[in-house]
């Protein structure tokens, strides 16, 4: 019988998704498996793969549009068999359906079938949210009991790169950023997917998440010492990193000061019984942040080499949601650009993350003497709701130690 | 044993029956024209019955078979320039006054009946079926037939519920000097009524040419007139009044005849009212071609004994007996009756299949639903508008408001003879209970009528005047609260009188009323009347914050043609503003609201003392609120130009009003706001309202009833916050 094709969350918590792109089409033979469509989430591109064999009887969804989980994206016919006529009543509201005798005929999306924690908005939040492409998922605003109200979406839209979107043409209104005067030639660029994701959570974090942070140098001269030492005879790839060392020295932090690997779920605080640690991955896209399972229980070998793996697959854009979802700490490092320090954005819902700067040789006291010596300067970032200063200071005490006398990481 | 004396009433109370030699006397031509008459309101009636027996009357068929004599025998006695107006049973009363009208040289019984007959009947029947052509479009049906040429002031579906109405228009005669005389017709169910009594007392007292004619066919519905009153000869109420009082036999047209004249030569000298009992019978149940003994509350016996006096066959038979007319044209008479009615309710129907309906073509539009319930203000064309800000006339910036009241008042009945101010006590102390009628009894002593307190009499007087024409009422209630009294007048008559009788019939009416909230009268005495009025069909409403702006409405409400309330505040009255000095003639559009104060984050609609009070909270905050003065309050009047423009640039409303929550007026409004501003709303419509009880005397708990400056406070420091914006604590 005609088996109707839903939208399954393809990652923890994912509420809708684009189909990028249909790899089959309506009258196609599929097999078990055989992946039928691209479908686009806030970080990745994923193939839909048909769970058994059959015939595309038609595509309910036209590619480059957003389904919700659950909404029906296309309908698969057994062998000989052919198109149910639609149901009467269906998509009441969708414009003009396509005639039942044209299979080919793209019908216009659904609406969604049910819509578990709608966030709440008022109606002019929705409507420019909607104008500038803005999903309201996961924000909570400022009106009563986290209603989304204007002022939420015009800091929204303030925060976000003032390029317009690919799309049509949003109608001017108030809230629309204006173009700033005096502006010289540009190009729009459309905003992706994951640009608006990481746009959309980190405005979250920087507005919704009480900041404090911690500074501290740490002096690497036997860190140093030491990496030499263990990389002799290591070719390229293989070789341990310096932020192979932050990620352990920061693993073993986190395991002696478990308190601080929380997550604030505002009612309640998550002790986190495994340490997995975050690592910030430049790529062509933007951010992403591949998760270290268990860094603490891993040697730096194989702490390095999963790194380097998880890397690779975040620049290539193959990285599994559960590979990148989750974490209970993150470490950001800008030192291979130079950077003294920096301080980060804290990654809801984890909280504190880790800056690293370049370690670079600086003066520094040692015993009575003053001594040039490479030193790198960390910035812990912490938010105060699950991690009181004095929590963070012996964190970053820790880190720094673990640096500080690296051969306790190789322990 | 203390002695007794006798005391008699004023007036007499008499019965009147014509007597053999008046039998001799009766001029042919009147006997002849009487029996058409007859004949052909009895045909139609039975017309009537015959379509609602077989469905094509939608609603009641309130037969008046049985009862033609009272109508005829008065009619016959009326001029035409005379007005009549009748109850739920009126379609004998409406013909016969009609067809007096357009038969004035009288009905041969023995010609064919011209077009102007057959065509009254047509369109009589037309408007019962509720088509098209009927005399009010369709829309009044068997209960509210008009024809104010003919002298048809319109019938009514409240017991007792035109008669207000009547002694209205027996004013305008009285004031205008013509001699004209109204009957107002009414059963005995009726006479037990206030709105009735009321009137007749009011009427005694002003000497007004009204006839107060009793149709008292025993029954009203089926409780007997012996159960309802210790008194059932009805004509008795006149006494208690001072009103002379006739009693006759309403089965004999002629009796009734001579007693209308009788009535009449009172009434045209200028002696007041008169009251007429009509002793008659209706042959069927109140409505519905059954007799009224197929429902057990009489028998056959008693409808035989009536029938046995039926008015027809008692005419026929004494004009046959003095050979005015033979008996075959009787019944040719009555033959060519009931064909030209078969001949007229064919017109109107056609039979497909076997099933008689009517012609689908001859009912109304439904796009016809609404329109007239207002005017469309074309009698405003003309007006010179003008604002305070842009006024190049002189201003008295420290005017006081309750002067400006009653100054403009004062100038319009100066340049107005139709303009006429009635009410409790307005022509006394100097000015009414607060001083806005100042004046106006010194120097228009006959157009400023203190009335007695009958709220619904005088109501419904003024609402005669206004359809009339010649006059155009100002009415004051003392209290808003006192709409509750007469509010059969206010809401059932006033505000549907022009949508009910066709949309083109202007009501051009003045009701004014202060809001007393914060006085300490109480439960009784203290709403804010906007929401009711707003939320009733055909008001208008107004309520002005500023002196000039009173200068402006008022001028505005006295010259439109629908029924305007004028909403006033005891606080303003004391207030001090700006007001023209001389130029008391300028009108402010009915439907402009007026922005007091621009403001970019959250829009407050508000109207009458609140907006001064508003003003001041939002000045205090300093919050970047805009504040608009509504001004015209109705639903047709709302300014939602200025309201949406101003709500699609804060998008936050706040309504903000002073009383009771219940009856509010911005219920309404926000129900209207969401329907039309739902997408650019950044928060619930939020709202300020008093109390869910009515104020109470006990001067904390009246302050703690009424929204005051507090309120506003919270409200604005909420819509604040939950836009995200929260105002800085205090």
């Amino acid at each position: 019988m005609a088996t109707e094709l839903t939208l399954p969350a393809l990652s923890a918590g994912m509420e809708d998704a684009v189909i990028a792109a249909w790899l089959v089409g309506p009258g196609d033979r599929v097999e078990k498996g055989q992946p039928l469509a691209e479908v686009e989430t806030d970080k990745a591109t994923m193939e839909l793969e048909a769970e058994a064999p059959g015939r595309v009887g038609r595509l309910a969804v036209k590619a480059g549009t957003r389904a919700d989980v659950g909404q029906v994206i296309a309908v698969l016919l057994a062998e000989g068999e052919t198109l149910p006529a639609p149901a009467p009543e269906a998509a009441a509201s969708a414009p003009a359906p396509a005639p039942a005798s044209a299979p080919a005929a793209m019908a216009p999306a659904m609406g969604p079938a049910a819509e578990p924690d709608r966030p709440r908005a008022s109606p002019l939040a929705r409507r420019l949210a909607t104008q500038a492409g803005l999903t309201l998922d996961g924000l909570s605003g400022s009106g009563p009991k986290g209603r989304i109200v204007r002022v939420d979406i015009e800091r929204l839209i303030a925060s976000a790169p003032k390029e317009t979107t690919a799309e049509p043409a949003p109608e001017p209104t108030t809230a629309t950023a204006p173009i700033p005067p005096g502006l010289g030639p540009y190009e729009a660029r459309p905003v992706s997917q994951m640009r608006r994701t990481i746009a959309r959570r980190l405005v979250e974090a920087k507005q919704t998440i009480p900041h404090f942070y911690l500074e501290a140098e740490a002096d690497l001269e036997a860190l140093l010492t030491l990496r030499t030492q263990v990389n002799d005879g290591r070719e390229g790839a293989a070789r341990i990193s310096v932020n192979d060392f932050i990620v352990k020295a920061a693993a073993r932090a986190l395991a002696r000061l478990p308190e601080a690997n929380v997550i604030w779920r505002g009612d309640e605080l998550w002790q986190l019984s495994t340490i997995d640690i975050a690592v910030a991955v430049a790529t062509d896209g933007g951010l992403m942040t591949p998760i270290l399972r268990g860094a603490d229980r891993m040697s730096l070998g194989t702490l390095s080499a999963e790194m380097k793996d998880l890397a690779a697959r975040a620049r290539a854009g193959s990285l599994k949601p559960e590979e990148y979802q989750g974490g209970g700490f993150s470490v950001s490092n800008l030192g291979m650009y130079g950077v003294r320090s920096f301080s980060a954005i804290v990654n809801p819902p984890q909280s504190c993350i880790l800056a690293a700067g370049a370690a670079e040789r600086r003066p520094m006291g040692r015993g009575d003497q003053i001594v040039l010596a490479p030193v790198m300067s960390l910035t812990l970032s912490v938010d105060h709701r699950s991690v009181d200063g004095a929590l963070g200071a012996q964190l970053l005490a820790e880190i720094r130690k673990g640096l500080e006398d690296p051969m306790s990481l190789l322990l | 044993m203390p002695d007794f004396t006798d005391l008699t009433p004023l007036a007499p109370w008499r019965e009147i029956r014509a007597t053999e030699a008046d039998r001799t006397a009766l001029d042919p031509e009147t006997g002849r024209t009487m029996l058409s008459q007859l004949c052909l309101i009895r045909a139609f009636e039975e017309k009537v019955l015959d379509l609602a027996g077989r469905g094509l009357v939608h609603g009641p068929a309130h037969s008046a078979i049985g009862q033609e004599g009272g109508a005829v025998g008065s009619a016959l006695a009326m001029r035409p320039t005379d007005q009549v107006n009748g109850s739920h049973r009126a379609h004998h009363q409406f013909l016969a006054k009609a067809l007096a009208y357009v038969a004035e040289a009288g009905i041969d019984p023995e010609a064919e009946f011209d077009g102007e007959i057959r065509d009254l009947s047509k369109k009589t029947l037309a408007e019962i079926m509720g088509l098209s052509q009927g005399f009010c479009r369709g829309r009044g049906g068997s209960m509210h037939l008009r024809w104010a040429e003919a002298g048809n002031l319109g019938t009514n579906a409240i017991v007792g519920g035109g008669v207000p109405m009547a002694a209205g228009a027996a004013w305008a005669h009285q004031q205008a000097g013509t001699g004209d005389v109204v009957y107002t017709y009414f059963g005995d169910g009726a006479v037990n009524i206030g709105s009735v009594l009321e009137t007749m007392n009011l009427a005694a007292a002003w000497k007004l040419p009204i006839c107060f004619f009793i149709e008292n066919n025993r029954y009203a519905v089926s409780t007997h007139v012996s159960e309802a009153t210790a008194e059932p000869r009805l004509s008795a109420r006149g006494l208690a009044f001072g009103i002379p009082a006739f009693k006759v036999d309403g089965m004999d047209a002629l009796s009734v005849l001579i007693a209308s004249h009788e009535a009449n030569r009172i009434m045209r000298a200028g002696e007041g009212p008169v009251v007429i009992e009509a002793d008659l019978y209706r042959y069927f149940h109140q409505n519905g071609p059954l007799p009224g003994s197929a429902f057990g509350y009489r028998d056959k016996a008693e409808e035989a004994e009536w029938r046995a006096r039926d008015p027809i066959e008692g005419l026929a038979g004494l004009l046959q007996t003095r050979q005015i007319i033979g008996e075959d044209a009787v019944a040719g008479l009555r033959a060519r009756c009931a064909a030209m009615m078969e001949e007229i309710a064919g017109e109107l129907t056609e039979t497909v299949e076997g099933k008689t309906r009517v012609i689908p073509s001859l009912w109304p539009e439904e796009s016809f639903r609404d329109a007239g319930l207002r005017g469309d203000l074309s009698e405003m064309d003309g007006a010179r508008y003008e604002e305070e800000d842009s006024f190049s006339g002189a201003l008295d910036a420290n005017a006081k408001f309750i002067d400006a009241v009653a100054n403009v008042m004062h100038r319009r009945m100066d340049t107005d003879e139709r303009i006429v101010v009635l009410g409790e006590d307005v022509h006394r102390l100097k000015g009414g209970t607060n001083g806005a009628t100042r004046g106006l009894s010194q120097d228009f002593p006959d157009r400023c009528l203190g009335t007695p307190i009958a709220e619904n009499a005088f109501t419904g007087l003024a609402a005669g005047m206004a359809a009339d024409g010649r006059v155009r009422p100002v009415i004051e209630f003392m209290y808003p609260d006192f709409m509750w009294v007469a509010a059969d007048q206010v809401f059932n008559q006033i505000g549907k009188a022009r949508h009910m009788f066709g949309g083109d019939s202007p009501m051009p009416l003045v009701l004014r009323t202060k809001v007393a909230m914060g006085t300490g009268y109480g439960s009784q005495h203290s709403m804010d009347p906007a929401g009711i009025f707003a939320t009733a069909p055909g008001w208008r409403i107004v309520a002005p914050s500023t002196p000039f702006d009173y200068v402006g409405l008022m001028n505005s409400a006295l010259r439109c043609d629908d029924p305007v309330l004028v909403i006033e505040h005891v606080d303003l009255y004391a207030s001090k503003g700006a007001a023209p000095v001389d130029d008391l003639d300028y009108c402010i559009p009915l439907g402009k609201a007026k922005v007091v104060r621009p403001g970019n984050r959250l829009t407050i609609l508000t109207y009458l003392a609140m907006v001064e009070k508003t003003r001041a909270v939002v000045e205090d905050l300093g919050v970047d609120a805009e504040i608009i003065d509504l001004r015209s309050l109705d639903r047709a009047s709302l300014d939602w130009e200025t309201i949406e423009a101003s709500i699609r640039k804060t998008n936050n409303v706040l309504i903000v009003e002073q009383g009771a929550r219940g009856t509010s007026y911005g219920g309404m409004l926000a129900d209207e706001l969401q329907r039309r501003v739902f997408d650019w709303l950044d928060q619930p419509v939020q709202r300020v309202t008093g109390g869910e009880a009515s104020p109470s005397i006990s001067k904390v708990l009246e302050a703690a009833a009424c929204a005051r400056p507090a309120d506003i406070v919270q409200a604005i420091r909420a819509a604040m916050a939950d836009q995200g914006r929260p105002l800085a604590a205090e």
